[in-house]
C-alpha cells in the first residue's frame, strides 16, 4: 500500500515528487506522545550482536566495518615494513640487504599490496562503517554480502601475503607486464599468486560496490534527496561507480594471463597473434582509474571533515559534486599516458595526453573548495585539520607533476625513473593515506569511548608529514639524476647516494610516526557501538546522531546538509524515537528503501540476521583460487563446489514475505513490507552486476578487436555465418521461455510448477546455444594455442560459458525453492532476479555469437 | 532517468567523443582522415552539449527548488559547460598540430 495513498491525502504536482509520495506526509514528524514501554528494548533484542565466536558470524556494520578497516590498516603496516626494508637496500651502493630476486618480490608485494589490499579495500572499509550512519540507515542493503567482502579479502589477502615467506610471492611488479610475467620468463607459480590472487580480491571489491551503490541509492534517510546528501556519499557513489566499470579489465586481464600461462593461449605472445600491448591496455584501463578510485572518497572525506573542522559548511558544494562525477568519467581517458613511451600513433598521444591535463581541472575545483572553505570558515588546528592541510600541500605538489608528466617530451625524460616514483607517491600518500588518518583521529570517536590523543596525534602527523617530504622530495632528483626504478642497487660514483640516504631517513621517520599512532591507538581506542565518545569536533552531519547497533534509535526526517547544526534538537527527537522507525514495525531487522532521486519511502526491507554462510563461502572461495595456484586442481574444485553449496545455503533463507504485508514506519504512514520489480534494491543489485559481467564482456571483445588490427595475417576464417541461424533461436528462445515464466507466475490459471518448467527450459535452450556455439568453431579447426584469435574466441566463448553455467544454476536453485513452496505468487523477487540474469545471458551469447562470425568475416 | 540524463549528460557527451577520437587515431592513425573525423565529431559533440546546457538552464530557471529535476538541472548545465571544455581541448591535438 502506497504511503500517499494510506494518508488520503491528495498528491502534489507530479513536479515535486518522484514516486506519488505525498510530501505533507513529511510535516507530521517530529511525533508527539509517548512511544510505547518496550520498543527500544526491542529494537536492542532485534539488532544485537553475537558474542565469542560467534562474532564470526556477525553482519552488523559496526562490527564488519571495523574489522575491515582494521585488516586493511594491517595490510598498509605489513606493505610499509617491505618498504622500509627497500629503503635500507638502497641507502647505500651495493648494499647487501636484500638479494636481486627477494628485492623484486619485495617491490611488487609493497605495490600490490598497498595497491589492492590496502588502499581500496580501506575506502570500501570506511563506507561500510560510516554510510549507514550518515545516511541514517539501519545497515547497508545486503550486510552478508558485506560480511563476505571482507571475510574473501582477509582470508584471500592473507593467504597471498603469506607466499612471500616461502619465496613464491609474485616478482613481475604490481603492473605484470608480459612477456616477463610469461612461462618464458616467469616460469615458478609466482605470478600466478598474483594473477589468481589479486583476480579473487577483485570479487570481493566488487560485490562491496554493489553493496554501496545499492546503499547510497535506496538506503537514504527520507527527505535526503540527492542535493542533502554527505558529500562522502557521493564519493562512495562515484568510487563504486568506477570500480564496476574499471575493475572488469583488470579481472578479464588476469584471466587471459593465467589462460596463457595455464593453457598456453596466446593473448599476449605475438608470434602467435598476440599482443604483450593488449596487457598494458587492459591493465591501465584499470590501472589509472585505480588511482581515482583511490583518491576520490579520500576526497570525501576530507570534504566532510574540512567543513565541520572549519565550522562552516562546505564551499561550493554542488561544484564539488561536479568535480567528482567529472573526474570520474575523464579518468577513463587517460589510460595510455601510462604508454607514452610504446610507440602508439602520434594523434592518439595527442588525445591521452589531452585527457590527462583535463583531469586536473575537477580535481582543481575540489582543491579550491576545500582552500576556500578554510578561509571563510573558523579553522580549529587540530590533529584532523593538520592530517588535511598536510594532505593538501601534498596532494597538490603531487597533482603538478602529474600535469607536467602528462607533457609528453617531459614523460620520455623521467619515464621509469626515481621521478615518477615520486610522483605517484605524492599522489597517494597526500590524496589518501594524510585524509585517511585524517578520518581516524576525526571519527574514532564515533566507535570508540575514548578519542584519540591530540598531544599524541600532532607527533604522529608532524614525524609522519616531514618523513613524507624528507623520503619523496629527494626522489624527484635521484629521478632527474637518471635513477631508473625497480633495481635493487646501484654503483657508487652516480651521485645518487645522498638522495638515496636522505631518502631512507625519511623513510624512518614516516614509520616513526606511524608508529606513536600504533601507540594512541593501544593507549585510547576501545571500540563501543554504543557509549561512544560523541561529537567530539562538532560535526553537523547524522553519523554524529547517537547509534546504537541498530544505528539511530529512530530514522530522521533530513532537510538539510548538517542537519544537526540545523536543527540543534535532533538528537534528542531521534533518540526519543520521534521520527522514522522508532522500534521494529515486524521484529525484524529492517531499514526503509527510499526512492533514488529524492529519498521518499518506498517500502520496508527485511534485513538478514547473523550467519555462518558468508564467512564459510569466503572460506571456500579462497580455497578454491588458492589451490588452484599452487595446482592442487581437484581439491580446488571440490572447494569451489563447497563454496556454491555454502552461497545456495546462505540464499536459502533470504527472500521470505513476512507478515503483515504492509507496515506502520512512523506517524501512521504505512509502506509495503515484500515489493518486486524495478524498484527494489535487489533488482539494483543484480542490474549493476550484469553491468560488471557485460563489462568483462566488452574487454574481451575489445581484445578481439584490438588482436584483429594488430595482426591480420593469423587471423582464418570463422565458421559459416549460417551457424548463426540455430545458435540465435536458441538464445533468443532462452531469454523469450525466461520472459514467459515470468508471465505464466503472474497468471492465476497457471499451475504452480509451469513457471519454474519455462524457466529450467530456458536456461536448457541457452546451454545447448552455447554448446553449439563450442562445437561450431571445433569443428572450423581453429585451436586456442593456435593464435590471438583462437585464445580471444575462446576467451569469449569461455565467458560465455561461466555466464551460462550461473544461468543454470540460477534456475534450478529457483525450481528448488518451487518445490518447497518459497516461490511466492504472482509476484516474487527470486524469480524475477532469475529471469533477468537468464535474459542478459541470453542477450551476451547473441552479441559474442554475432561478433566473432560476422566480424571480420561478413566485413 | 530523466534526472540522470540532464545530471550526467554533459559527461556522457564527453566519453562518447573520446572514445570515438581513440578509435579515429587508432584506425588512421596522424592522416587527414582521423583529423576530419575529429572535426565533425567535435562539432556533432560540442552541438549536443550546448543543447544539454540550454536545457538543463531552461529547467533551472523555471523549476521549484524542491522539484525532482531542479538540483540535477542546476548541476547539469555546469557539467555540460566543462564537457564543452573538454571536448574542445580533446580535439585541439587533432586540429592544431
Amino acid at each position: 500500500m502506497n504511503a500517499s495513498r494510506t494518508s488520503g491525502a491528495v498528491p502534489p504536482a507530479a513536479s515535486v515528487s518522484e514516486t506519488g509520495f505525498d510530501p505533507t506526509l513529511f510535516d507530521r514528524f517530529p511525533t508527539s506522545g509517548e512511544r510505547p514501554e518496550g520498543e527500544l528494548g526491542e529494537l536492542e533484542h532485534v539488532w544485537r550482536a553475537p558474542r565469542g565466536w560467534g562474532l564470526l558470524t556477525v553482519v552488523n556494520n559496526n562490527y564488519v566495518g571495523i574489522f575491515y578497516v582494521g585488516a586493511a590498516f594491517l595490510f598498509f603496516l605489513l606493505a610499509g615494513i617491505l618498504a622500509l626494508v627497500m629503503r635500507v637496500q638502497l641507502a647505500l651502493p651495493l648494499n647487501g640487504v636484500l638479494p636481486q630476486e627477494t628485492y623484486n618480490q619485495f617491490f611488487t608485494m609493497h605495490g600490490t599490496v598497498m595497491m589492492f589490499l590496502f588502499a581500496v579495500p580501506a575506502v570500501e572499509a570506511l563506507g561500510v562503517l560510516l554510510l549507514p550512519q550518515m545516511l541514517a540507515a539501519r545497515d547497508l542493503p545486503f550486510p552478508r554480502l558485506s560480511a563476505y567482502a571482507f571475510w574473501a579479502y582477509l582470508v584471500g589477502g592473507l593467504a597471498f601475503f603469506a607466499s612471500i615467506f616461502v619465496g613464491l610471492a609474485p616478482n613481475g611488479g604490481w603492473f605484470m607486464y608480459p612477456p616477463l610475467t610469461s612461462t618464458a620468463y616467469s616460469p615458478g607459480i609466482n605470478a600466478d599468486f598474483w594473477l589468481l590472487g589479486i583476480g579473487f580480491i577483485e570479487i570481493s571489491a566488487i560485490a562491496g560496490a554493489i553493496e554501496i551503490i545499492v546503499g547510497v541509492l535506496k538506503t537514504r534517510a527520507p527527505g535526503m534527496s540527492l542535493d542533502k546528501m554527505p558529500i562522502f556519499a557521493w564519493a562512495m557513489l562515484v568510487f563504486a561507480g568506477m570500480i564496476i566499470i574499471a575493475f572488469p579489465a583488470v579481472i578479464f586481464g588476469t584471466l587471459a594471463l593465467e589462460l596463457e600461462r595455464a593453457l598456453n593461449w596466446p593473448f599476449f605472445d605475438p608470434t602467435r597473434g598476440g599482443d604483450p600491448l593488449l596487457w598494458q591496455h587492459l591493465f591501465w584501463f584499470f590501472g589509472h582509474p585505480e588511482v581515482y578510485i583511490i583518491f576520490l572518497p579520500a576526497a570525501g572525506l576530507v570534504s566532510m571533515m574540512v567543513a565541520a573542522l572549519s565550522r562552516t559548511p562546505l564551499v561550493g558544494y554542488r561544484l564539488v559534486v561536479l568535480a567528482l562525477v567529472a573526474t570520474a568519467f575523464i579518468s577513463f581517458g587517460v589510460w595510455a599516458h601510462h604508454m607514452f613511451a610504446v610507440g602508439m600513433p602520434r594523434l592518439s598521444v595527442g588525445f591521452f595526453s589531452a585527457a590527462s591535463m583535463a583531469v586536473s581541472v575537477p580535481a582543481g575545483i575540489q582543491v579550491f573548495a576545500w582552500i576556500a572553505t578554510l578561509s571563510v570558515g573558523r579553522p580549529r588546528y587540530q590533529t584532523p585539520t593538520l592530517f588535511l592541510v598536510g594532505g593538501l600541500v601534498t596532494f597538490v605538489l603531487g597533482g603538478l607533476t602529474g600535469v607536467m608528466v602528462a607533457m609528453v617530451p617531459f614523460d620520455w625524460q623521467v619515464h621509469d625513473s626515481y621521478f615518477i616514483v615520486a610522483h605517484l607517491h605524492y599522489v597517494l600518500i597526500g590524496g589518501m593515506v594524510f585524509p585517511m588518518f585524517a578520518g581516524f583521529y576525526y571519527w574514532t570517536p564515533m566507535m570508540s569511548r575514548r578519542p584519540l590523543s591530540e598531544r599524541l596525534g600532532k607527533w604522529v602527523f608532524w614525524l609522519m608529514f616531514a618523513g613524507m617530504q624528507v623520503t619523496f622530495l629527494p626522489m624527484h632528483l635521484t629521478g632527474f639524476m637518471g635513477m631508473p626504478r625497480r633495481v635493487y642497487t646501484y654503483l657508487p660514483g652516480r651521485d645518487w647516494e645522498i638522495t638515496n640516504m636522505i631518502s631512507t631517513v625519511g623513510a624512518f621517520m614516516l614509520a616513526a610516526g606511524i608508529l606513536i599512532f600504533l601507540v594512541d591507538l593501544i593507549r585510547n581506542f576501545r571500540f563501543a557501538a554504543e557509549g561512544n565518545a560523541g561529537n567530539v569536533y562538532g560535526g553537523g552531519t547524522l553519523e554524529w546522531l547517537p547509534t546504537g547497533l541498530y544505528s539511530t534509535r529512530s530514522i530522521p526526517l533530513v532537510t538539510s546538509r548538517e542537519p544537526l547544526w540545523d536543527r540543534p534538537g535532533l538528537s534528542r527527537e531521534v533518540e526519543e524515537g520521534r521520527y522514522f522507525l522508532p522500534g521494529s514495525a515486524t521484529g525484524n531487522r529492517e531499514t526503509i528503501i527510499t526512492s533514488p532521486l529524492r529519498a521518499e519511502p518506498q517500502y520496508l526491507q527485511i534485513m538478514p540476521g547473523p550467519s555462518v554462510w558468508p564467512l564459510l563461502s569466503a572460506i571456500f572461495t579462497a580455497g578454491f583460487f588458492l589451490l588452484l595456484t599452487v595446482q592442487a586442481y581437484l581439491v580446488g574444485v571440490v572447494s569451489g563446489l563447497v563454496a556454491i553449496w555454502c552461497m545456495i545455503r546462505w540464499l536459502w533463507e533470504t527472500d521470505r514475505p513476512v507478515r503483515p504485508p504492509t507496515a506502520d514506519i512512523g506517524a501512521g504512514i504505512e509502506v509495503p513490507t515484500y515489493v518486486t520489480g524495478p524498484s527494489t534494491h535487489g533488482w539494483w543489485a543484480m542490474v549493476v552486476l550484469q553491468i560488471v559481467i557485460g563489462m568483462i564482456f566488452l574487454m574481451a571483445a575489445f581484445s578481439y578487436l584490438y588482436l584483429y588490427g594488430v595482426h591480420t595475417s593469423f587471423w582464418t576464417a570463422p565458421p559459416a555465418p549460417s551457424w548463426l541461424a540455430l545458435l540465435l533461436p536458441l538464445y533468443g528462445a532462452g531469454m523469450g521461455l525466461a520472459w514467459l515464466a515470468r508471465v505464466l507466475l503472474a497468471r492465476r490459471r497457471s499451475t504452480l510448477w509451469s513457471p519454474a518448467t519455462a524457466l529450467l527450459f530456458g536456461a536448457a535452450s541457452l546451454l545447448t546455444g552455447f554448446v553449439l556455439d563450442c562445437l561450431s568453431w571445433r569443428w572450423s579447426g581453429l585451436d586456442p594455442e593456435a593464435s590471438g584469435q583462437g585464445a580471444t574466441v575462446y576467451g569469449l566463448l569461455a565467458i560465455q560459458g561461466f555466464v551460462t553455467g550461473v544461468a543454470v544454476l540460477i534456475a534450478l536453485y529457483v525450481a528448488a525453492r518451487n518445490s518447497r513452496g518459497l516461490v511466492t505468487r504472482p509476484r516474487n523477487n527470486s524469480f524475477d532476479l532469475a529471469v533477468l540474469f537468464l535474459i542478459y545471458t541470453g542477450a551476451q551469447g547473441v552479441l559474442g555469437a554475432a561478433l566473432v562470425r560476422l566480424f571480420p568475416g561478413a566485413v | 532517468m530523466r534526472a540522470w540524463l540532464l545530471l550526467l549528460g554533459g559527461m556522457l557527451v564527453w566519453t562518447i567523443h573520446f572514445f570515438v577520437l581513440y578509435g579515429l587515431g587508432s584506425l588512421f592513425g596522424t592522416t587527414p582522415t582521423a583529423r576530419i573525423g575529429t572535426l565533425l565529431v567535435t562539432l556533432a559533440c560540442l552541438a549536443a552539449n550546448l543543447a544539454i546546457l540550454v536545457t538543463c538552464m531552461r529547467i533551472a530557471r523555471t523549476a521549484d527548488r524542491e522539484s525532482v529535476l531542479g538540483w540535477p538541472a542546476r548541476l547539469g548545465a555546469p557539467v555540460a559547460v566543462l564537457s564543452i571544455v573538454s571536448v574542445a581541448w580533446q580535439a585541439f591535438p587533432a586540429l592544431f598540430t
